[in-house]
């Protein structure tokens, strides 16, 4: 398995570089610090001019010259500095963001996958009640609301209720993290906005999984054998239905930062999404690359977690 | 014995995928049931299904429709004093430069069907060919396709849908194309998968015994056997649009004003959530409506199509 | 009394297209240490009638009638009471070895945990007996092969496991499903000398339910014939096969491959295909597909005609069968 893992390490490299390649040319296309600086920057003269133009190599080609010293520093460890953010070191910046990102992330994807597990196994197993229905039109509704949207309509029924009672539960916006209180008051909106849609999906897909697995001959067998329901149930059929879905938790979580744009923007929530977002608007290149480094990398490290959490789960498939 | 195949780095394994056709499709079991809860089933299936389409169609010509009726243009400026209520002469009340929100509405969801079917399409087209002669072709073909189809997956999709909206896009293609470039590879697996399978079948043998060109093979042996899936994904594609088109807006990357979309609609409103909640909830729920229809309707579909899950028993 | 008393059992499903009255009426009983085989085509409600005595079968399906089991009404059990019976003292080999073990767990762990549930033994004595269970039905080197995975097994290894599971609790009561359909043709009798070794083992009663008539000789000491949903002749082994009076076992013996054959004769099949069961015909099920039917058939559903003591066949034209000149071989 060790050296399973260490080959798909090696065999996502080339991979990598080329989304890195495609990212940085992209973002270098689509903006130029120099420019973006001077508009902010009404005293700077030809030598700040020309420093950033050093710093950022601005009179070599694009690709490979710009890109190939990009990456250099990074595998380095170096990720550059933030342009507007008084040229702070990026990895830092991401460290920093990073941190409050995972304060709702984690949670939610905790959240995200025990509540597949049960809602999809219950709806499964209580196929065609009432309960049922319930759970899966629910879900609809969740795969098909826009997130930001689910996030809006969450702070206009705290402001709602604020305008009726007085009080407030939730803070609709920014991060108080002080005492726990204070922290589940202001991240509880941005969790559940986080949650809304891998949930809905991830039900579905648990549900699927559970029908298909209970309806299968070795769950006969297992009933014919005497153990009880809940035996059959959560181990007999769980452990079987949770293979796939093990998939689709890493791609989830991938995916959690792709929302964390969305939801951080909403509940001003200084993470890696609003960085990304204040950074791409600033054209500020090396955070835009320093958050995608993340990005990539999360995705790339679930993929293959969830690949090795696939063989451990299923017997049947061995690493060669 | 199956083939428990281990990909490079992104691949996922094939039980996950059929898992994952599972999770959007409908009731696998062909379990029996009692016989009226069986019939109202059935109803309520088609019912469902057919209701989205309906809704769907009613939706698509109420936004073509009433514009036209409308006493006001979508950008004519102080057809009423700026941020009314809704009342008679302004059913969803206007905007803060006096803007008739209700036509503002209407032509916005025109503007979105259209971007999310462009978008649809576009995906389907580029998917449907990458997969096509990557499931066809195999070898190195395939290889490198496969690798291409999993690069795009590991590049984080919003990076590049907001550098590349915020450079080139403002027009309905340009965001189409945007999204579509980035959409593509879901359903070029699937697509790819169908060829795998269906290349190793025996009317295509026989097709290739009797002659026939690669291209031939393809487009009249296969391809019509893969359309059902296709269609079902352009149809759930649609609502992805809906979705993604809206989003871009919220962050003022879509479609820009004064052309109105569903999506920009919101975030003009995004601001107005204590006073004027309606102006973001009206568009809001238009935008789940439509998607919720569009996924009933890809998921009645797929019931339609598959075989299986219609038989008794 | 009989260990396993079955009176009127009956057994209806609703689908999209009807009622689906997959068994009709079955009534039979099984003394200790017996063998009943019960044969059938497929969709002749033999396995359901199994699924119906184990109470298997989906929630949906109606079930009337009587089962009963050493005492009890297993109809009328609660469930938990039901599953205390299931697994000790009745047991269930199925059908498709490749499919009803667990591929997530071990042999052995399978097995042993059969024994956990309904005895009070460590995990340890279990897996002792797991081995020696492994042993008995014929898998060589158990302790190794215990903790191994459902697919790291043969079809025929994995049936002998099922077996073993079955027999683990020393049931009173074993019902094996099509044990050896799914199997390869060269380890089916392996695989029945199997079972029928584990069942002297244990003296258990056995329910053996098959498409093939030539594989209970030998093993059944009763024979029941089924079709379309009822039983259409019932005797001990030798009445079925040489003092048979009904035209579908007829059909049955003479689509088995003899090995006095003459090789230029085609092997006899029965002609039509078996009965639609959500468009049975009116009176005799047979009847379509009978080169000895009357009128009568068309209209009403023969009753039983005693043909001997402990032999009795659904025909209305018993008469008009012509008399077996085959002689025992």
């Amino acid at each position: 398995m060790l050296i399973y893992a260490v080959r798909r390490i090696i065999a996502t490299i080339p991979l990598v570089l080329a989304a890195t390649s495609i990212v940085f040319v992209l973002t270098s296309l689509g903006g130029d610090p120099v420019t973006a600086k001077l508009a902010t920057c009404t005293t700077c003269d030809a030598s700040a001019y020309q420093r950033l133009i050093d710093l950022y190599e601005l009179d070599k080609p694009i690709y490979p010259q710009r890109y190939l010293s990009w990456l250099t520093d990074a595998v380095s460890g170096d990720l550059g500095v933030s342009l507007t953010q008084g040229e702070r070191p990026v990895k830092d910046i991401l460290i920093e963001r990073g941190k409050n990102t995972f304060m709702i992330a984690i949670p939610a994807f905790l959240l995200i996958a025990a509540g597949a597990v049960a809602f999809g196994v219950y709806s499964a197993v209580r196929q065609y009640s009432i309960s049922d229905y319930v759970i899966t039109g629910a879900s609809f509704i969740g795969i098909s609301m826009p997130t930001f949207f689910f996030g809006l309509l969450l702070q206009f029924f705290v402001v709602y209720w604020l305008q009726k009672t007085g009080q407030k539960f939730f803070y609709t916006s920014g991060i108080h993290i002080d005492t726990f209180t204070e922290y589940i008051k202001s991240a509880s909106l941005p969790i559940m906005t986080l949650i809304l849609v891998s949930l809905a999906g991830e039900s579905r897909f648990q549900r699927a999984a559970t029908l298909e697995v209970i309806n299968s001959d070795y769950i006969r067998t297992a009933r014919a054998k005497g153990l009880p329901e809940r035996t059959v149930i959560f181990k007999h059929a769980l452990r079987n239905a949770l293979i796939p879905l093990v998939t689709v938790w890493a791609l989830d979580f991938a995916a959690l930062l792709s929302g964390a744009v969305v939801t951080e923007t909403i509940f001003a929530w200084p993470g890696l999404g609003r960085e990304l977002i204040s950074a791409t608007f600033a054209q500020d290149l090396d955070l835009m690359m320093g958050v995608t480094v993340v990005a990539i990398f999360l995705t790339v490290s679930f993929n293959l977690i969830a690949d090795l959490l696939y063989g451990v789960l299923d017997p049947r498939i061995r690493f060669d | 014995m199956e083939s428990w195949t281990r990909g490079s780095a992104l691949t996922e394994i094939k039980v996950s995928e059929t898992a994952l056709e599972l999770a959007i499709g409908e009731e696998i079991t062909t379990e029996a049931k009692s016989l009226g809860r069986q019939t109202w089933e059935r109803l309520l299936h088609h019912r469902l299904a057919v209701g989205s389409g309906v809704i769907l169609i009613l939706l698509s010509i109420s936004f073509w429709v009433v514009p036209n009726f409308s006493p006001y243009l979508f950008d004519q400026v102080a057809a009423g004093p700026p941020r009314s209520a809704p009342s008679m002469s302004h059913p969803f009340g206007t905007d803060p430069i006096g803007r008739d929100l209700m036509v503002r509405t209407f032509t916005g969801g025109q503007y979105s069907i259209r971007i999310a079917a462009l978008v649809a399409i576009t995906t389907t087209l580029i998917g449907a060919v990458i997969g096509a002669i990557s499931g066809f072709f195999g070898r190195w073909v395939d290889a490198s396709l496969s690798w291409i189809t999993n690069m795009v997956l590991v590049i984080p999709a919003l990076v590049v849908l907001l550098v590349l909206a915020l450079r080139y896009g403002s027009g309905p293609w340009a965001i189409a194309f945007i999204i579509a470039a980035l959409s593509w590879p879901r359903i070029a697996r699937i697509v790819r998968g169908l060829f795998l399978t269906f290349k190793e079948q025996d009317f295509v043998q026989a097709a290739r015994a009797a002659g026939a060109k690669p291209a031939r093979i393809m487009f009249r042996h296969i391809l019509p056997n893969t359309f059902g899936p296709i269609m079902v994904e352009t149809t759930l594609n649609v609502g992805a649009a809906i979705i993604l088109e809206s989003t871009l807006s919220f962050f003022s990357l879509g479609v820009r004003p004064p052309t109105p979309t569903l999506g920009n609609l919101m975030e003009a409103a995004k601001g107005a959530i204590d006073s004027r909640a309606y102006e973001l909830l009206i568009p809001g729920a238009i935008v789940t409506l439509i998607s919720l229809c569009v996924n009933f309707l890809g998921d009645g579909l797929r019931d339609a199509l598959d075989p299986t899950t219609k038989r008794s028993r | 009394m009989a260990l396993l008393e079955v009176k009127d059992l009956k057994v209806v499903f609703p689908t999209d297209e009807g009622l689906v009255e997959a068994v009709n009426e079955i009534s039979f009983e099984l003394d200790s240490g017996e063998v009943l085989a019960v044969v059938g085509e497929s969709g002749s409600g033999k396995s359901v009638s199994a699924m119906a005595i184990m109470r298997l079968l989906p929630k949906t399906a109606r079930i009337t009638g009587h089962v009963g089991f050493d005492g009890q009404s297993l109809l009328d059990l609660p469930m938990k009471g039901m599953r205390r019976i299931r697994g000790n003292d009745i047991a269930m080999i199925f059908q498709d070895p490749m499919t009803a073990l667990n591929p997530v767990f071990k042999v052995g762990a399978q097995i042993a945990e059969i024994i956990l549930v309904h005895r009070d033994v460590s995990a340890k004595q279990a897996m002792s007996r797991t081995i020696d269970l492994l042993e008995i039905v014929g898998i060589s080197e158990p302790a190794r092969r215990a903790l191994q995975y459902p697919h790291e097994y043969s079809g025929g290894m994995r049936q002998r496991a099922m077996i073993a599971m079955a027999i683990a609790n020393d049931p009173k009561l074993l019902i094996a499903d099509e044990p050896t359909t799914a199997l390869d043709v060269t380890i089916q009798s392996q695989v029945m000398e199997a079972i029928k070794a584990a069942q002297d083992a244990t003296q258990a009663a056995m329910l053996l339910i098959t498409h093939d008539l030539g594989l209970v000789a030998g093993v059944a000491d009763r024979i029941q014939v089924m079709y379309g949903g009822r039983i259409f002749e019932s005797a001990d082994a030798d009445g079925i096969f040489y003092r048979n009076r009904n035209p579908y076992t007829r059909g049955l013996l003479a689509s088995l491959p003899r090995l006095d054959a003459r090789t230029q004769d085609k092997l006899y099949t029965i002609p039509g295909s078996p009965p639609n069961l959500l468009r049975m015909p009116p009176g005799c099920a047979f009847r379509p597909r009978c080169e000895f039917a009357l009128d009568i058939c068309k209209q009403e559903i023969p009753g039983f005609t005693t043909v001997e003591e402990d032999h009795v066949s659904r025909c209305h034209n018993i008469a008009g069968l012509p008399s077996l000149v085959e002689s025992p071989s």
